[in-house]
């Protein structure tokens, strides 16, 4: 996985999530005005404008419609449950009562139901694994009796530039299956933008994919070549969607295989290409396009202790890295990354590299790289918190941030710098005071929420389970309890038998029936 | 909350005031009505106003300015105008605003009446208290076109619920008078961010007119205030009291301009009962809780330290507020017992609480130069500083650079040297002077690679620590086998560049497309 928080990003692309769209329009579908069955026979060809598709003949049924009831969770009050919701997008049967979809379509589920295009019946559904790292996850009908005589789809490989391919799926604009044609305009990197901070191998394709094609299938010659999943808004560009190619399935489907989902691994390490001479002649670099320059290196990554800045990275398990931290693999030139991508936590991988003009060798464990997590969108997980006298303590993430709407100067300085400057090193998981329920004993304090905690009674904070023995902790002074912020000008401090008569009496009135929750364990 | 005597203050611009195109005349036409309406015509200034009115103490001036690129900082951007009044004072000097002769290239003074105009420089300047005099060019000319106007003097004793009036001249010179009544008195910041003064407050309609820059405001025909900016909506103004004005005036006459002292600390008030407690302060105890202790400023010198409960100053005790009773103005922030009452050297006597015990610190008052901050918080009348070489445009960090990029998020860099700037200590602990910063990249041969960056704090050239600008200059004189090594803070944290590249380049910048007037500013 890359980490593209260096150059961050604002994300244009787009879930395709559909909130149910009434009224519903009964408009008979074309295709079933036209003859021509869509056999598995005709699949083998590569598929022509002419083609008409007969949906009465049951090869669509492994196409379905996956309806998500969900729960938002609230990060401003978050001891309350969530806000309902709900949307709707495609997954498609891969195996026995298996079927594949985006994880952004499943997330934060508390009831799914699946539909196909012919039984009129709905039927419950549960997620069994769930990427959000690579937006994938595989859910199973409660009861999988109804599925057991469809045909599971099958995968292709990398579609060339320029070839053919159908988005099938059950996209915004009618309740009945949806056909979309295209091309495929692009094989590249991309960020995924349903955690906002993962990147992979993506397929740009012309064929319109639109919100509710999220984990539909697209096909071609008869196989799967993708799984649509995120866009562009209209008004940023037209025809322009995005799909998951094999490899990246093929990792997620090999990676859950053991029973569970262990992520995806790094190398946690940025690079820089290398173009100028003077460059060139500093890393004592050849002239054969091989090798880029290591600009940072991840202190909690899989090279942490290897790699240095400075260093010139030269093959990846024996394969050149050239100057721009490309490399060729499988007959396409691609970023590196691409080489990591495909491993699994455990894995080794063999670096050359040069130091000071000398070549190195050695194989490294690749293992996950966390920081970085807090810096995307989280998701079938309730927002921890703690609440002690109206004052209100939750861990720094990009959902807190993002709820919260935090202008302070110093959190916002830790959240865009956590990575850059490493401040995950000295603060793993920064707390923050993020509101004071007033009541007459924290009343002076309202004034100081957004503020980054930094001490409590003494104690540095590093995370919010930190805020809770931290409080129960007694400094120098015993009677008051001490709270230091980070860049406030005085420390917030509250008397010990005040506030603890307080708390009750603000839990009431404030309807909080639990005053922490710091995650399960 | 945090209060800060060094603190930054947003400021409300008066647009509507700023009037700087061409004099359109405004009302009717003199041969159809003789009077026009809002206007006093000397002879009927008679009763209900004020007994005299003198016209002869005000002058137009007319300013053209031109400032400097920040971001392309051998290019300056494009001269404009400001027309604005100026108080004559004795001696045939001008009273305006810094802000009115800020970046000037051409400054001249117009007599009302007659049109006739006489160029003019700054004598003195200070953009803190935003206040300048100006004196003729030329001594030649000088006694004629003064021989009509007389100097104004300045009076300090205006208070809340004073009537004041604000003077305008019309077309042709004639006095526009209009009544204001200050409201309140308090400090906050003029222009500039980096220092707060005492202000008046004042409600009343002020008119557009043309010229309406710097209106003075009158007290019984002396001077009580210059207008600072206007809030039309609220028809508010806030007005550059007297008390600061003579402050200027007086250290301007020695020749030798000192500016206006600081106390140099940053403070907590101490309302919160529990806080009160943990502190120590019983009661309604005065004092404030000392958060920071400007390095080098009159605090320091006489020995306060953060954490200190600061309880008067100069007699004058200090409440939870930070505040002192003013006998003039009544409940003031005590900023203004140093800043606007005292003069640099003047002795001061600092009473704290230190671990329980009262102790009294005395110090001469002292003030942080502009100079000294690590961060300028303004940039006027010069240039940037810089170093181009090679294409890599080295520049120190300024307010003023900061604030060109407006309020648009700039995202990473400018946020991350917006931080910087708002907190230096580290930085100054670390020995920096000044930060030195890669503020572009031109696209030349040496630069091949590394165009889209900037805004990297710099760290080492050629194995040189780097504390200022000059330090660039003089380690680029040495490269290493044909190479200069940039090393930076941030992402990619090192550069090289071929020297014999980078002579190359610096040619073709200084004749080429870029048309570089300079490759280095080092003053």
């Amino acid at each position: 996985m890359k980490l593209v928080v260096f150059f961050v990003t604002a994300c244009v692309s787009f879930h395709f999530h559909v909130f149910s769209m009434n009224p519903r329009l009964l408009l008979p579908a074309f295709a079933l005005l036209c003859g021509v069955p869509f056999s598995s026979h005709a699949a083998d060809e590569p598929p022509s404008a002419s083609q008409a598709i007969d949906l009465t003949t049951g090869e669509w049924e492994s196409v379905v419609n996956i309806d998500c009831s969900v729960l938002v969770p609230d990060y401003r009050e978050p001891w309350n449950a969530g806000q309902p919701s709900g949307g709707s997008g495609t997954g498609f049967l891969i195996g026995k009562n298996r079927f594949l979809t985006n994880a952004h379509v499943v997330s934060n589920a508390t009831k799914l139901v699946i539909r196909t295009t012919n039984d009129p019946q709905p039927h419950p559904a549960r997620i069994v694994f769930v990427a959000h790292d690579c937006d994938l996850a595989i859910i199973e009908a409660e009861d999988g009796t109804a599925f057991e005589k469809l045909k599971p789809l099958t995968f292709g490989g990398i579609p060339k530039l320029n070839t053919e391919l159908i988005a099938v799926g059950y996209p915004i604009g009618g309740d009945r299956i949806s056909v979309t044609r295209g091309v495929v305009s692009r094989i590249d990197f991309r960020p995924f933008s349903h955690t906002q901070v993962d990147s992979h191998l993506a397929i740009q394709v012309d064929a319109a994919i639109n919100p509710g094609n999220s984990g539909g299938p697209v096909l071609q010659n008869g196989k799967v070549v993708g799984v649509a999943f995120q866009g562009f808004n209209g008004r940023v560009a037209q025809n322009v969607g995005y799909i998951i190619p094999v490899p990246v399935i093929q990792r997620f489907l090999k990676d859950v295989s053991d029973g569970t989902y262990d992520h995806y691994v790094d190398i946690a390490i940025t690079d820089f290409p290398i173009e100028n001479s003077a460059q060139k002649k500093a890393l004592k670099v050849g002239d054969d396009g091989v090798g880029v320059m290591v600009a940072d290196v991840e202190p909690a990554g899989s090279v942490g202790n290897i790699l240095k800045r400075g260093d010139v990275l030269l093959s990846m398990d024996g394969n050149p890295v050239l100057n721009n931290g490309l490399i060729r693999f499988e007959g396409e030139l691609m970023d590196m990354n691409e080489v990591v991508e495909r491993k699994f936590a455990g894995d080794k991988l063999k670096l050359a590299y040069q130091r000071d003009g000398k070549k190195e060798e050695i194989d490294v464990e690749l293992k996950r790289f966390d920081p970085y997590v807090k810096l995307g969108s989280q998701y079938n997980q309730r927002p921890r918190f703690l609440v002690y006298a109206g004052l209100v303590f939750q861990p720094m993430d990009r959902d807190l941030m993002d709820a919260h709407q935090i202008h302070d100067a110093a959190a916002n300085y830790l959240f865009d710098n956590y990575l850059t400057d490493k401040l995950y090193v000295e603060r793993p998981e920064p707390v923050i005071m993020t509101s004071v329920l007033t009541d007459e004993v924290n009343t002076h304090l309202a004034i100081y929420a957004h503020s980054v905690v930094d001490e409590i009674n003494g104690m540095k904070i590093k995370s919010l389970k930190d805020v809770k023995e931290a409080l129960a902790k007694k400094d120098k002074n015993e009677s008051f309890v001490v709270v230091k912020l980070l860049e406030k000008g005085r420390p917030l401090v509250l008397k010990r038998d005040l506030a603890e008569a307080a708390h009750p009496r603000i839990m009431q009135t404030y309807n909080i029936t639990e005053d922490a929750y710091l995650g399960d364990e | 909350m945090k209060f800060s005597l060094l603190s930054l203050i947003t400021l409300v611009s008066l647009t509507s005031l700023q009037a700087q195109g061409p004099l359109r005349p405004t009302g009717p036409r003199p041969n159809t009505a003789p009077k026009p309406i809002g206007t006093l015509v000397r002879p009927q200034i008679a009763a209900p106003m004020q007994p005299i009115i003198n016209t002869s103490s005000l002058l137009k001036v007319n300013v053209t300015y031109q400032s400097y690129n920040l971001q392309i900082p051998w290019q300056k951007e494009t001269s404009s105008g400001r027309r604005g009044l100026g108080v004559v004072l004795p001696n045939n000097r001008v009273l305006v605003t810094a802000q009115m002769v800020a970046d000037a290239t051409y400054i001249e003074l117009e007599l009302p009446d007659s049109g006739q105009k006489i160029t003019a420089k700054v004598q003195a300047v200070d953009y803190e208290a935003n206040l300048a005099v100006l004196a003729p060019n030329s001594p030649a000319k000088e006694k004629a076109f003064f021989s009509n106007l007389i100097g104004m003097e300045v009076d300090t004793s205006a208070r809340i619920g004073d009537a004041l009036s604000v003077w305008q001249t019309g077309r042709v010179g004639e006095l526009i008078v209009t009544p204001m009544r200050i409201s309140k008195v308090m400090t906050q910041g003029y222009v500039v961010e980096n220092a707060a003064f005492l202000v008046y407050e004042a409600t009343g309609i002020i008119r557009s007119e043309a010229n309406s820059f710097t209106l003075p405001i009158v007290k019984g025909g002396k001077l009580a205030a210059l207008l600072l900016r206007y809030d039309s909506k609220n028809q508010v103004a806030t007005l550059l009291p007297a008390p600061i004005i003579d402050h200027f005036l007086k250290d301007v006459t020695d020749g030798k301009y000192d500016g206006f002292p600081s106390l140099g600390v940053e403070f907590q008030i101490t309302l919160d009962e529990q806080f009160r407690e943990y502190l120590g302060l019983k009661g309604d105890a005065p004092g404030v809780f000392i958060n920071n202790v400007m390095k080098g400023g009159s605090a320091d010198k006489a020995g306060v330290k953060k954490g200190d409960i600061m309880i008067s100053i100069n007699g004058s005790s200090i409440d939870s507020r930070g505040d002192y009773q003013d006998p003039q103005f009544g409940a003031l922030s005590v900023s203004h017992i140093v800043r606007g009452r005292s003069f640099i050297g003047d002795d001061v006597e600092i009473r704290v609480i230190r671990e329980g015990k009262e102790i009294v610190l005395k110090s001469q008052l002292t003030r942080k130069n502009v100079e000294d901050y690590l961060v300028l918080p303004y940039l006027f009348d010069k240039g940037p500083k810089y170093v181009l070489s090679g294409g890599l445009l080295f520049q120190e960090l300024t307010r003023s650079y900061l604030n060109s990029f407006g309020n648009e998020q700039q995202g990473g860099p400018i946020l991350r040297l917006q931080r910087i700037a708002n907190t230096p200590d580290e930085f100054e602990k670390d020995g920096r002077k000044k930060i030195v910063f890669l503020s572009a990249i031109l696209p030349t041969s040496s630069t091949q690679g590394y165009e889209r960056m900037n805004g990297q704090v710099v760290e080492e050239v050629n194995g040189k620590k780097i504390t200022e600008i000059a330090d660039v200059a003089a380690a680029l004189k040495e490269p290493k086998d044909g190479l200069h090594i940039v090393k930076l803070r941030e992402f990619p944290f090192i550069l090289h560049l071929d020297a014999l590249k980078v002579e190359k380049d610096n040619l073709q910048l200084l004749n080429g497309m870029f048309r570089v007037s300079e490759l280095t500013r080092l003053e």
